[in-house]
Parts: C-alpha cells; structure tokens; sequence
C-alpha cells in the first residue's frame, strides 16, 4: 500500500451559524439585501410580496450600497437589517 | 475535516486519477501522488512552519498550510526548487485586495495569473521566451497548476460547486508566466510599482490573454491603437468596475518598436488610458442594473468618452514573449486587485 496526502488540508470553522427556522410568519419582518444584479431587487420584493399575503410584514429593502455583487456587504448595511428585521431575503447570481 | 492521509494500492497514476474523480479532485490530467517523502522534499525547499495557517480560503475555508501548498505542488509535478516561487503567489492571493472570495465563486472566467520577475526566472528556468504562455515548459505549467490545486482542493473551489465559472477557462488548468526582464525597454515591472527584490511574483485575476497582431506600423501611436481597441470591449468586467485593471503583455518586438520612438512605460499607459474609451452614451444604453462605476463615470455627459478604467495606473506593463509581432492584453475580473511579493518561503 502506498500512503499519501489528502490535497485537501483542514478547513476551518465557518465563522456564522446558521439560526433555527422560524415557526410562523405571522408579523415576521422580511428584509431584502439587493446585490443588484439585474431583476434581483425586483425578483426577491415579489417574494416578500407572496410572504406578506401569508402573514408576515414588509420591512426595508437595502442595498450593498458601493460594494456592488462582488464585494462583502458592508457592515452598516448588516446591522441596520439586524436591527430592523427577522429573514433577509440575499444572494442572486447572473 | 478531511482525512489528512489516503491509501493507494499502487502508485499507478491510472488509480491515483480513479481516487480523485471518485472524489471531485484534480483537474483531469495524470498527477503525481502526493507520498511523504515527496512533501517533506517540498517543505524543505521553504522556511517556516509547516503547517501555520497562512489564511483560510474560500469558499470552503480551507486553512492554507506550506504542507497544504506542498501537498498540491506534488501533485501538480512541480520541483521542490519552485516551492518559494508557488508559496509566495499563494501567499498573494490570501490578500484581501484580490478578493479571492469572489474570484473563486464567480461565473466569470477569471483565474490567478501568476507572473514570475527577477532572477527566479533564469534561476528556476521559467520560459519568458518563446511560448511564454504555454506550452512545454515544467516550471511555468506546474506552478500554475499548483496554483489551482490549491484553490480546487483547499479552497474548494470546483466547477459548479463552489465555482461557478459558466465555461470555465483554459486558464483554470494552469496559468502562470515569466516577464523577458532583457527583452525590456522599460525595466522591470515590480521596480516600477517600488518593489525592489532580485525575485517578485505578481498576482493578477483576469480572463485569458486577448491578442493583438500588429505588424504595419512604426509609429507608436497607430501601434498602440490596436492595443486599445482590445482594451475597449463591453464583454469584459472592467467595462462595468469603472477601476479595474489591466496588464498588457508587450511582446519583444512590440515593445522595441514603441520605446525606440523614445515613449516611456508612463508614455504608452497614458495613451492607452485616453485611447481605451467608449461612447458614454452607448454604455448607459447597455449597462444597467448592476454596473459598479464611480461616481466620476455617472457624472460624465453622454456626449463624452468614458474610460475604461479609472487610472493609467491601472494599466500596467511588462514585456514577455519571443520574436514576433503579437502582445496580449489582459483585463482584470474587475473587482479584484493585482498583487506583487517578493518571493519568500
């Protein structure tokens, strides 16, 4: 038998968590996060819209501001959605 | 957490290329397995420990060890004495200023193009010549294919899991090329960023080289023209950074003919700077949603040209290749910096 390497290495701890789900959507505020990639704001405030039908409550839709898709989002903008809703609505590729 | 060590019954590359597809690794050419006493020849070639974390990568937050860049320089058929070269570009790429987050991820083409300087390229025989971009030379395919392995295995960057690159790349396989220090008119490229080291290694995300055939003029002028018609394009992602960059290779002979009519390495990035321009008008009826200018192109009237990039500084230079009348652009991803070290272990 030969012996080697895994290419792979260790990976590391994420440094978030995921949280548990939510039991309801009664008066749950939903935020969106637009990385503005074309039709994402529009594509993600229409979910928020079918969520609202259901129970839950519009809250702010942000944008990455200068950071555009490429770039982590700005810690500002984490906080505020922190601060002012329950689930983000994020992430839209091409 | 992966298993450090695997089994093989043999070392045949037939069942090491088995093992990895099984698993989603290498990059579908034959390896050579990563044994032992292979790693511990490639860790002695650097300084440092072995396994300090140097960075994390993602997306899969692999910790980025020598031993782990060791372990993918095997596999890629590099030679120990090419370990400080690959150590210092992976070192390159764990600066934020790359963003190799996005790099990675990205439905983009883009891959690392490691541009090896200085006395690292005659000392480790790298091609700077002939066929610079490829192929048949083992220093300059295996340090890019190392590269790659690295971003495959510990980062975890594979197609359609992790990277998202729509097609994918010829750049992906292996990237990496040698500057023609003695073919320069200009010196060399690290001195004139201010880093002044007898070997560098730069690190520059972008697409594949774009090439420009100009054999007709001896004025600089007409010359670098063509250059910046390639410079120009709505595809490419610097059309919608505002400041992303570009290196342009200038082969030998282009670059003899432009500095023998006396222009300077700022002469020629000042001109392309002017000349790489689109009607504003046209941009704003293409780009929408999405594009990432500055706020000095919104400003712009539509009657006006935008540049393509922000500064001439953002267009940088250096010479590589053989005889003939070819050079290359090579436009950024966009949202990501180049990066020149001094190489270290």
């Amino acid at each position: 038998m030969v012996q080697i390497y895994s290419p792979e290495g260790t990976a590391g701890e994420p440094d978030n968590r995921l949280t548990s789900s939510v039991p309801t959507l009664d008066g749950l505020r939903i935020g969106v996060l637009d990385n503005e990639k074309p039709n994402a704001g529009l594509l993600m405030k229409r979910i928020v819209d079918r969520l609202v039908e259901r129970g839950a409550v519009a809250g702010p839709q942000q944008t990455k501001l200068e950071a555009k898709a490429y770039l982590p989002c700005p810690g500002e903008v984490i906080e505020y959605l922190a601060d002012n809703t329950d689930l983000v609505l994020t992430g839209s590729a091409d | 957490m992966s298993d450090t060590f695997l089994e093989l019954a043999t070392e045949r590359p037939e069942e090491l290329m088995e093992l990895f597809a099984t698993r989603g690794w290498g990059d579908g050419l034959p390896m050579i397995p990563p044994t032992e006493d292979r790693v511990e020849a490639m860790l002695r070639a650097t300084s440092g420990d072995p396994d300090e974390i140097l960075y994390q990568l993602p997306p899969r937050l692999g910790e980025v060890t020598r031993r782990a860049i060791a372990v993918n320089a095997v596999l890629a058929g590099a030679s120990p004495e090419l370990m400080p070269v690959i150590v210092t570009a992976v070192r390159a790429i764990g600066d934020p200023l790359v963003n190799i987050r996005g790099i990675n991820a990205t439905t983009h083409p883009t891959a690392p193009l490691v541009i090896v300087h200085g006395e690292a390229v005659t000392d480790l025989g790298f091609n700077a010549g002939h066929g610079s971009f490829g192929p048949g030379n083992r220093a300059n395919a295996t340090v890019g294919r190392a590269i790659r392995f690295v971003l495959l295995h510990v980062g975890g960057a594979r197609p359609g899991d992790g990277d998202a690159s729509t097609q994918g790349a010829p750049s992906k396989y292996t990237y990496c090329v040698a500057e023609n220090l003695p073919a320069s008119p200009w010196g060399s490229y690290p001195e004139s960023i201010g880093i002044d080291a007898p070997s560098a290694v730069t690190v520059h995300c972008a697409e594949g080289p774009h090439n420009i055939h100009e054999m007709w003029h001896e004025e600089p002028e007409l010359h670098l023209d063509f250059i910046a018609s390639v410079m120009a394009p709505m595809g490419n992602n610097n059309a919608l950074a505002s400041n992303g960059e570009y290196f342009v290779a200038f082969g030998p002979e282009h670059a003899a003919t432009i500095s023998g009519a006396g222009w300077s390495r700022r002469d020629v990035q000042n001109y392309l700077f002017e000349r790489a321009r689109r009607p504003v008008r046209e941009m704003r009826a293409h780009f929408g949603g999405g594009r990432a200018w500055a706020g000095w192109v919104e400003a712009l009237d539509d009657d006006d040209l935008m540049p393509l990039t922000g500064h001439p500084d953002n267009i940088r230079i250096f010479v590589t290749g053989g005889p003939g009348k070819h050079s290359s652009v090579i436009p950024s991803w966009g949202g990501t910096r180049s990066v020149t070290l001094p190489v270290e272990a």
